[in-house]
């Protein structure tokens, strides 16, 4: 004859093959209920066609199969473990061995992982009083087989010996264990790759809420929850929607992984999307649709879990030491156990603006909103319509609620999580639970956003998220930190839209939002100018070459003011550090800050980046492209023109822009050009130099034009972008007006016999000051100034000395500063009458600015040793 | 086979990453550092304060090549990374005795 069991094995087999097979077209529930069917059936024939059983005398000592867990409360998922406990009424027999062999060994074979234990009642009681990691399954006990009145035995002693007697003990373990698996699966990795059971808003928040719920009410089935009072008709609902869909992404999860899985992991997650049909959507592709539909309904989950807590008196207590200060300023509202609550829904119907006044309190008093007084803001939020979101009581409450700290309440969260904060800013809409998906995005727009305003409001506080106190002085510094709450609360709003910019697309819906709210154009236009803009730093930071000057004056055209590029900062390093760990660093801060600084210092100093300025520069360059007479010429130009170096736009006037592209076109492989002019009125004679630029280059012009006897009265000097340098000198005529072209000429041969090392200027200079006259010491009440600056420009360092006019001054400046191993980038030279004024703009071989106190001592010395002495 | 160790400035890594592409290079380990060379560290004065930035923010790129190509990679990071600038940064290269791939067990050329 067969074993009976063969039979009983393939019936099981048979069975769920064909449960599987009808699995796409159920209810995720029916299916858990049926294969937790399928299991009893299994467990009652096995009991039946038992060979072992009749020989364990038990009549003596009855046995019953009784199933526990997620199996105990019919929710049997695909691969989900078969625990199960067979208990006997004095011992456990030897035979028992034998039982299992016979009824679970074949399990196993056919691959379900089975748990079981072996235990008498007693056994059972002491070790759930010990442990209530027994205890917890056994709750959910359920009879399958055998001796009935063991299993009702079993309850009634559990909650004689253990549930009433330490109700609170165990609630309080349960309570703990949840908190500390948010904990623990709250992290951004679980976020990413969810956790379907442990996770917040996981299967295990609603066993837990079923617990506690058998531990104090002795409830039986999970529809208790709503009969008992625990929930409200509407959640439960809302619940067991939820737990349906978390249901069905578990099954399909077992079922296309084949095994015990409930971590979403990267690889499941676009298979399931389709498996689940969900399709690409407005811009979004359909696992991040998927992804956000799981999120809303885990994240309702966890709020029933949390709610269900606090309504229960489990959840975080917020002791103050002085509660009994605590008062409620607004009329509707009242504190009720340390809770706060509407006096009546009425009150919230004859004014609605409570719905948001009541998250006021509760940022204010650091006091939590009652169960009661969610329901209500939930139930009544529609209430908040155009004229309710515009009343001064509802935007002050508001921006209260953006303000104040969320250490221990979290009102804004709260908003969100009750659907007020949609209610109040409908355009949120579209970034409510939408995924990103990628590692870098680790919360969904909507939490990134909130997260957004907590990191801005917590700069400098001892929750500060940046890890960088400098970002506290910032903010501290702030005169407006309303703009940029409001701006770290939108900025991502544009996410929401299929647009492919999603910063210009935000900019324009927050402009809408600001104005709906009343605020002033000042308000609307910074608002929208963050959101707009609120990747432009964090791209040049790591994109963009931040020890070039052009970087941070293109950076600061666009900012304009010191008080918008604090909130810029300050909004960047938020966004970045609300995003997750991939985006923040302090390798990052570091290239922030510098370049924070770097623009900083533009906009103080102004005469780059100023409206102004940048008008100035659009002019010339029009002006310039004006000129062209062919589009190829006009691109020439347009590329000559991004060369220039934005101070040298800035100072030259227009016609001499053009006369040095000219120069520059001329220059071809030559080492100079020159082009000298007269100016007729003052009689002065103008050199034009467009040279490569080179170490000493403007010491050799200036020698060779006093080798000359020509007198250098003004100079300017610039460095374009591709390192080229243009000179412009102001000469006084030279003292032989008719042999002057010939003069020139020489002087042409010695610059370049200068450049090319070919003559030697210092001593030749040295001989022919000897012959005309020696430099002699003068009289002045004024001593000679060399003024050091290494604070007013990121980039250079600025040397400005003031002196005396005398033949060779130029030079002798100059070549101090070359032999000191500088280069000058920008030099203002302007002598009136005999004073002189000289500023250079310098930096050492490598490009850097020389701000060591020895280097500036050294550079000082140098340059008034060759200044004349001064009686 | 050669360990080619570069490092550069920030900003370009997306230039190296497609130059040594252009070449058939794809796989490198990237880190963010910080140091100093010769171009050393410097201050910013804020509302008064002095902030000294003493370490500079670079990339590490770190690759194994095959002996035969090392000087062509070499070179494409050295025009890739090139501004003409001071700390531009610099590429290191040594000897590398083996490489072993985890998984298969394969060895030498074949496991890079």
């Amino acid at each position: 004859m067969e074993n009976p069991f063969n039979q009983i094995t393939r019936m099981l087999k048979q069975k769920k093959e064909r449960l599987i097979s009808t699995f796409p077209t159920m209810q995720p529930a029916v299916f858990l209920k049926q294969h937790a069917g399928i299991l009893d059936d299994y467990f009652r024939e096995s009991f039946e066609h038992s060979m072992v059983g009749p020989k364990m005398a038990l009549y003596k000592n009855p046995y019953a199969i009784i199933a526990l867990g997620g199996y105990g409360r019919e929710e049997q998922c695909i691969h989900s473990d078969v625990d199960i406990l067979f208990l006997f009424q004095k011992e456990v027999p030897k035979a028992a061995a034998g039982l299992i062999q016979e009824i679970i060994y074949p399990l196993w074979d056919l691959g379900f992982e089975v748990g079981y234990a072996t235990r008498t009642l007693k056994e059972c009681i002491r070790m759930s009083r010990k442990d209530p990691i027994v205890l917890t399954p056994i709750l959910d006990a359920r009879f399958i087989c055998g001796m009935s009145i063991l299993f009702s035995n079993l309850l009634d002693t559990l909650r004689q010996k253990i549930l009433a007697r330490q109700s609170q003990k165990i609630i309080t373990w349960l309570v703990d264990q949840s908190r500390e698996r948010h904990l623990r699966f709250g992290d951004s990795t679980y976020l990413l790759e969810p956790n379907l059971k442990e996770g917040q808003g996981g299967l295990r928040d609603y066993h837990t809420m079923l617990w506690i719920g058998r531990i104090k009410l002795n409830i039986r089935q999970p529809r208790d929850l709503e009969y008992f009072g625990y929930l409200s008709h509407e959640e439960y609902r809302s619940t067991r929607k939820a737990l349906s869909f978390i249901w069905d992404v578990r099954n399909r999860l077992h079922l296309e992984s084949g095994k015990k899985s409930d971590q979403l992991y990267f690889e499941n997650q676009i298979q399931l999307a389709e498996t689940l049909h969900f399709k690409k959507r407005s811009g979004q592709q359909a696992v991040e649709r998927f992804l956000g539909e799981l999120h809303a309904n885990m994240d309702f989950m966890k709020q029933q879990f949390l709610m269900f807590l606090s309504e229960h008196g489990y959840a975080n207590t917020y002791r103050k030491k002085n509660r009994y200060r605590l008062s409620v300023h607004v009329e509707g509202l009242a504190l009720n156990r340390d809770k706060l609550d509407f006096v009546s829904s009425e009150h919230v119907l004859n004014n609605p603006a409570l719905l948001v006044q009541i998250f006021e309190e509760s940022a204010r008093l650091k006091t939590p909103l009652s169960g009661q007084a969610k329901r209500i803001v939930i139930e009544f939020r529609h209430l908040i319509d155009n004229e309710v979101r515009t009343s001064p009581p509802v935007l002050k409450a508001f921006e209260t609620i953006l303000r104040e700290p969320a250490f221990t309440i979290d009102a804004l969260g709260e908003m969100l999580d009750s659907g007020c904060l949609l209610s109040l800013i409908p355009e949120l809409k579209g970034i409510v639970n939408r995924i990103q998906y990628d590692e870098y995005h680790v919360y969904p727009v909507d939490k990134h956003s909130l997260r957004t305003v907590q990191t801005v409001r917590a700069f400098g506080t001892d929750q500060d998220r940046s890890g960088c106190p400098f970002c506290g002085n910032v903010w501290k510094g702030l005169k407006n930190q309303k703009r940029l709450l409001w701006a770290a609360l939108l900025h991502d709003i544009g996410k929401g839209s299929p647009e492919k910019n999603h910063a210009k697309t935000g900019a324009g819906i927050a402009r809408k939002i600001m104005s709906a709210f009343g605020y002033s154009v000042q308000d609307v236009e910074t608002v929208s100018f963050l959101v707009e803009q609120h990747l432009l730093l964090m791209k040049t930071a790591t994109r963009r070459d931040i020890h070039d000057e052009e970087t941070a004056i293109t950076c600061a055209r666009i900012i304009k003011k010191v008080s918008r590029l604090q909130m810029l900062f300050l909004l960047t390093v938020a966004d970045a550090v609300s995003t997750g760990k991939n985006a923040w660093s302090d390798w990052t801060m570091a290239l922030l800050r510098d370049l924070f600084l770097k623009v900083m210092n533009i906009l103080r100093k102004g005469e780059l980046a100023s409206r102004h300025a940048v008008q100035t520069i659009e002019k010339k360059q029009d002006a310039i492209l004006a000129s062209a007479k062919t589009p190829d010429e006009r691109s020439r130009l347009a590329l000559t023109f991004n060369i220039m170096s934005p101070r040298y736009v800035l100072t030259m006037p227009t016609a001499g822009i053009l006369e040095d592209i000219a120069l520059y076109q001329n220059m071809n492989d030559r080492e100079f050009v020159w082009h000298i002019s007269r100016d007729e009125t003052a009689g002065t004679r103008i050199v034009r130099i467009c040279a490569k630029d080179r170490p000493g280059l403007f010491s050799k012009i200036a020698g060779t034009l006093t080798l000359n006897s020509l007198d250098i009265l003004d100079a300017q000097i610039f460095t374009w972008r591709n390192n080229i340098a243009l000179d412009i000198f102001t000469l006084k005529p030279p003292p032989d007006k008719i042999f002057e072209n010939e003069r020139w000429a020489i002087a042409e041969r010695n610059l370049t016999s200068a450049l090319s090392g070919d003559l030697d200027l210092a001593s030749q200079l040295k001989k022919k000051m000897k012959a005309i006259s020696t430099i002699k010491p003068r009289a002045s009440k004024r001593p000679h100034k060399v003024n050091i600056d290494n604070e007013s420009s990121s980039f250079f360092t600025i040397i400005e000395v003031f002196t005396y006019d005398f033949p060779g001054l130029l030079f002798a400046i100059t070549d101090a500063i070359y032999q000191a191993n500088l280069d000058i980038w920008v030099a203002k030279i302007s002598t009136n009458i005999d004073q002189v004024v000289d500023v250079f703009y310098v930096r050492d071989v490598h490009g850097q600015k020389v701000d060591s106190e020895e280097q500036v001592v050294s550079i000082e010395e140098a340059i008034y040793q060759r200044l004349p002495n001064i009686i | 086979m050669k360990k080619i160790e570069a490092i550069v400035k920030p900003f370009k890594l997306d230039d190296i990453k497609e130059a040594l592409n252009e070449i058939g290079i794809q796989g490198m380990t990237i880190s963010e550092v910080k140091g100093y060379g010769r171009q050393k560290g410097h201050k910013e004065i804020y509302r008064g304060a002095e902030y000294v930035v003493d370490f500079i923010p670079k990339i590490k790129i770190e690759l194994v090549v095959d002996t035969a190509i090392a000087d062509q990679v070499v070179e494409k990071i050295r025009q890739a990374a090139n501004t003409g600038k001071i700390g531009d940064g610099k590429i290191f290269v040594f000897p590398v005795e083996e490489a072993i791939r985890v998984r298969t067990g394969e060895t030498g050329v074949d496991a890079i």
